[in-house]
């Protein structure tokens, strides 16, 4: 092939005009890996930030770890018969208590080995009837002789070195007898700061006796003084006599007294003014005959009674005010799996609702909250006693051959788990299972309440009101901007929104809090007014205006329509903001109960009407305000697809004699349907992901309730408001982070959901 | 395909009489089919001039008759203006930012650039078929039907009828009768383009704006189109555009020659082309333009 067709021909002939350049292969070579690169990168950062947040999140669904902590041989006791098991807060030196009374402290890091104390208080008695108080570190004992020893345990930790060595004491703080010198069969009790209630019971049979004392001490200057006896009483009257009684318990506040009998019925004595009254019976397998209670314990806080029967069976009662009895009962709240047998041991933990239950070789670790069992096991020995230490982060047993046994207790979430956060929970002092929110409360028994649910119910509230105020203006907006508006004045809105759009949240959510929330609270009857007037004007407007003959309409240029019906529309709603109060005194009255009279006052009218209440920070304030910060996003997206619509589509609608409103709705809405799909989910994002506005202008109440004039408590709000409260790998921060995972899977739901559907729109609506 | 099968659509006399908002117009319309030659100067242009954007113009100084009920070709080189006339007899540049003209254009005795005409209707009165084609992301049926929907005809029966009617006369039914409710992007370039043909005639206008109708299709298609035009020209007044000048003499029975914005001659079809009064129009019609 010869195309030369001269000489002159030869620099335009250059052979290397057919093969691509190595600068072009180069460059083409390097942004294709650049741009993969690049692509994997993200990739690979959003799976990053996913497996980060899920690997805090992991935790909080794991069980107990539970394992022996090997230290050799484990220290024997000498021979007996040990009837109490305690331990201090670092559970390196437990104490148990022989049946002789002598008490021996078992240095678990192995220096001192056992130390005996033989107290010289107690001669040559039994114990007959044992009952530790951690809480107060008081050993109480009854003896068969009659007596009974109140006795403090004392651990000083000593630091030499920065070695920490813990130093044990004990000493009596109290000695009395029963009434008439019985054998103690059983014994309970209960402190608070100036009172202490001990709870015996003695003798046999028929003749057994329940007797309660008082014991209170004096503040003075000098520091507290000894306890002493005030007050004492026999019970036995209130009790029928055959009926023997199995176990005592006096609550912490030494204000009840559990009394179970062996029939299997449980009386609750109130300590009122007058003493201690009868109360409530009740019995908790009462559904299941036969069945008898044999371990009956409190959980920490003393307001829930764990009972066991002889089967196993393990439920959970806990003190609330029905709503139909006003005094405070004990009522059946949770059922545990059946331990199987007959428990031998119980332990409450004094950290949380946790307890520990036996039988045999078998050690069940349960939560009472969420009715699970965070460990069990069949451990190689019998076991005589058990315990949780105070940190809940060891369990202690006695095996029956007089050997304690150390177990590492690594449970740092056992309040957590799926049904504490998305499923109803019946905690304790409610008088219903329910959906709630709060972290952190006054006292030390406080159970923090972890249900996500009603902040996703915020998130869901704060983004339906906000979307509900934003989407028709935005949209509406939009499709009035490209089909309608000349084009000379469309220049001006793109600036305009954008000002709208880099309005920093912060400022947004102050003005909500500070300006607009004031400014609306006594002024909802006037925005009723204007929110119909206004649309309502428009509309009529538009109808009266587009069925003008021509020879009217010619008058105003079109796309200027705007500019002669605005001033109309801002004074409808200037007449609407002025009737409003009119109507308030006309429709939203209420009497005053101080001058009988009928006033006008919405805020007042709608907790009367709805039952529901009405805060000055509610979810009109924040539906406004984020709607004004998802107005711009939904405008310029919206806008965009609409103004991308093909002109041939809107020429080819016009040409078949449709009019500009019918080429709109019926060819430019549908074919822009996947734009205008993306912004209503960008917006949406944008608002559920809102932090600071609903943080400033609601009152964070996690509250379940669809009522406008109320606020919420969304999911993003919450991180902000706990994140700085929150101590590092606490469950609170944990479950701040699966909050952030929710609102993570959350978004990609609906986003995922949101792509499918626009997927199949483009498809449905592509253009040639 | 004869004019038989277009009786029906005259029997829906009403029905398409009631569509049409100028009553007077329309009720005219199917009575004139079997009447003499209507009126030379159906559309009447006079010194009409056009500007996309100021003191660039594109047509200058028209001045044109165009009878009523016969086809009237307009013909000249790429760019010479063609379209961009055809577009003011409806108003189509109405929607194009910044343009001017001057001059008179008459539909029918009326001033189509009279502020108190309701543009509306005269589109209604006037179909068009666009160069490139447009059909709209619906179904084929809706697209059809688009013109009776949007004058608010609601009965299944008129619909379906003036779809099959329509679809029939551009060549298009045996093609879609099976499919009428799928996407009308699904078809081919040709048949979207039949389909815009469907969708001009289905409430059958008084005058029929072609611009290149039948660029994208086969010649069999072709002929069908240009059998349709012979016979809508019965009834409807048709302008066509077309670079196919065998076309242009098979189907038109005026012809109008533009180069470079400027009328150079109409004239009856025949005449023009055996017989050109001018230079350039000899030379583009014998191919020896450019
Ligand atoms: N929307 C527009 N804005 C500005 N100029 C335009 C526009 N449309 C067309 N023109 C110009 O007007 C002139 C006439 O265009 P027109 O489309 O009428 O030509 P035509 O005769 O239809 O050509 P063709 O045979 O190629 O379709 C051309 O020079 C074109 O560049
Ligand atoms: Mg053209």
């Amino acid at each position: 092939m010869n195309m030369k067709t001269g000489p002159e021909d030869t620099a335009l002939d250059d052979p290397k005009r057919f093969t691509a350049s190595r600068q072009v292969l180069a460059v083409d070579w390097f942004m294709t890996v650049f741009i993969r690169l690049g692509g994997v990168g993200v990739i690979v950062t959003v799976v990053g930030i996913f497996f980060f947040i899920l690997s805090q999140v992991v935790p909080l669904f794991q069980g107990a770890n539970v394992d022996e902590v090997s230290r050799g041989e484990a220290p024997s006791l000498p021979q007996g018969n040990y009837i109490g098991l305690a331990t201090d807060e670092w559970s390196e030196l437990p104490l148990v208590v022989r049946e002789d009374g002598r008490v021996y402290f078992i240095d678990l890091r192995g220096q001192r080995g056992v130390v005996e104390k033989a107290p010289e208080w107690l001669q040559g008695g039994k114990v007959s009837a044992i009952e530790i108080d951690h809480g107060a570190q008081v050993i109480a004992m009854g003896t068969d002789g009659g007596k009974i020893h109140l006795i403090r345990f004392e651990y000083e930790p000593e630091f030499v070195d920065e070695v920490r060595t813990v130093k044990e004491s004990l000493s009596e703080e109290y000695q009395g007898m029963v009434e008439a010198g019985k054998p103690v069969k059983l014994i309970a009790m209960g402190q608070s700061e100036r009172v202490r209630v001990i709870g015996t019971v003695s003798g046999e049979g028929g003749s057994q006796s329940l007797e309660v004392k008082i014991l209170k001490r004096k503040r003075s200057l000098m520091g507290v003084g000894k306890w002493k006896e005030v007050e004492q009483g026999d019970l036995s009257g209130e009790l029928p006599a055959a009926d023997k009684i199995q176990k005592i318990l006096v609550s912490n506040r030494g204000d009840a007294l559990i009394v179970v009998a062996d029939s299997g019925r449980v009386s609750y004595f109130f300590r009122g003014d007058e003493g201690f009254k009868i109360r409530q019976h009740f019995a908790p397998f009462e559904d299941m005959p036969g069945r008898k209670i044999i371990t009956t314990g409190f959980l920490l806080g003393d307001v829930s009674l764990v009972f066991v029967a002889d089967d196993g069976s393990n439920r959970v009662f806990s003190l609330f005010r029905s709503e139909a009895d006003p005094v405070r009962k004990f009522y059946h709240t949770k059922t545990l799996k059946s331990l199987g047998a007959a428990a031998d041991y119980y332990a409450s933990s004094s950290r949380n609702k946790a307890f520990l239950l036996g039988a045999g070789k078998h050690a069940s670790l349960r939560f009472s909250t969420s009715e699970e069992i965070r460990w069990s096991e069949d451990l190689p020995w019998k076991v005589q006693l058990g315990a949780i230490s105070g940190k809940y982060d060891a369990l202690l047993f006695l095996d029956d051959a007089g050997r304690l046994h150390k177990y590492q207790l690594d449970d740092p979430h056992p309040e957590a788990g799926l049904k504490a956060f998305f499923g109803k929970v019946w905690y304790e002092g409610a008088p219903e299972p329910k959906y709630e929110w709060q972290s952190t409360g006054g006292s030390d028994d406080f159970e923090p309440k972890f249900s996500l649910v009603p902040l996703i119910f915020g998130s869901v509230k704060g983004t339906c009101y906000a979307m509900l105020f934003a989407v028709p203006i935005a949209l509406f907006g939009a499709l009035y901007t490209s089909e309608f508006l000349h084009p000379r004045h469309k220049i001006f809105i793109k600036p305009v929104m954008e000002i709208m759009a880099s309005l920093p949240s912060v400022v947004l959510g102050f003005m909500a809090a500070l300006w607009l929330a004031p400014l609306i609270e006594d002024k909802v009857p006037s925005l009723l007014l204007v929110m119909i007037f206004v649309p309502a004007g428009a509309f009529a407007l538009g109808w009266l205006w587009g069925s003008r003959p021509m020879y009217i309409r010619k008058w105003i240029p079109q796309g200027l329509e705007f500019l002669y019906f605005m001033p109309v529309l801002i004074a409808l709603g200037w007449l609407g903001w002025i009737l409003g109060p009119h109507l308030e005194q006309v429709i939203f009255t209420v009497t005053d109960p101080q001058t009988g009279k009928s006033v006008g006052d919405f805020s007042q009218w709608w907790p009367k009407v709805t039952g529901t209440s009405f805060q000055q920070r509610n979810s009109m304030v924040v539906g406004f305000m984020m709607g004004f910060t998802v107005i711009p996003i939904v405008f310029t997206i919206a806008e965009d697809a609409l103004s991308n619509v093909p002109a041939a589509l809107r020429s080819g609608s016009l040409a078949m004699g449709a009019s500009r409103w019918q080429t709109a709705w019926r060819i430019v809405l549908p074919t822009a349907s996947a734009g205008i799909f993306s912004a209503l989910m960008v917006g949406l994002g944008r608002a559920v992901g809102e932090t600071m506005i609903v943080v400033m202008a609601t009152g964070n109440t996690p509250i379940m309730e669809w009522n406008i004039f109320s606020g919420m408590r969304t999911l993003s709000a919450n991180i902000a408001v706990e994140l700085p409260e929150a101590p590092h790998h606490s469950t609170l921060y944990r479950t701040l982070f699966l909050g952030a995972f929710v609102l993570f899977l959350l978004t990609f739901l609906v986003n995922t959901i949101a792509e499918l559907l626009r997927q199949h729109l483009r498809e449905r609506y592509k253009t040639v | 395909m004869n004019l038989a099968k277009l009786e029906p659509i005259a029997m829906q006399k009403e029905n398409v009489e009631s569509l049409s908002n100028t009553a007077s117009l329309s009720s005219a319309l199917l009575e004139r089919k079997n009447q003499a030659p209507g009126r030379p100067d159906y559309i009447k242009v006079s010194n009409f001039s056009f500007n996309y954007v100021p003191a660039v113009r594109v047509l200058h100084n028209i001045t044109m008759d165009i009878p009523e009920k016969q086809v009237t070709a307009f013909i000249g080189p790429s760019g010479c203006g063609k379209t961009t006339l055809l577009r003011n007899f409806n108003r189509m540049n109405d929607l194009i930012d910044g343009v001017s003209q001057e001059g008179k254009i008459y539909v029918n005795d009326q001033d189509i650039y009279d502020r108190d005409l309701e543009v509306i209707s005269l589109r209604k009165r006037i179909g068009m078929v666009f160069q490139k084609s447009n059909p709209f992301p619906k179904s084929i049926y809706e697209n059809v039907v688009y013109s009776l929907r949007v004058s608010g005809q609601k009965n299944k029966e008129v619909l379906d009828e003036v779809a099959e009617k329509s679809l029939r006369s551009a060549a298009l039914w045996d093609e879609t009768k099976d499919r009428l409710q799928d996407s009308a992007l699904g078809l081919s370039g040709g048949q979207m383009q039949r389909l815009c043909i469907a969708r001009a005639i289905a409430n059958r206008p008084e005058i029929l704006l072609m611009d290149e109708p039948c660029s994208a299709l086969d010649p069999i298609a072709t002929a069908k189109i240009e059998e349709l035009i012979s016979e809508l020209k019965q009834s409807f007044t048709v302008v066509i555009v077309t670079h196919n000048m065998q076309q242009a003499t098979r189907v038109s029975d005026r012809a109008a020659y533009f180069y470079l914005g400027k009328l150079i001659e109409m004239d009856d079809t025949t005449q023009l082309f055996s017989n050109p009064s001018q230079k350039e129009t000899e030379d583009y019609i014998s191919g020896r333009f450019g």
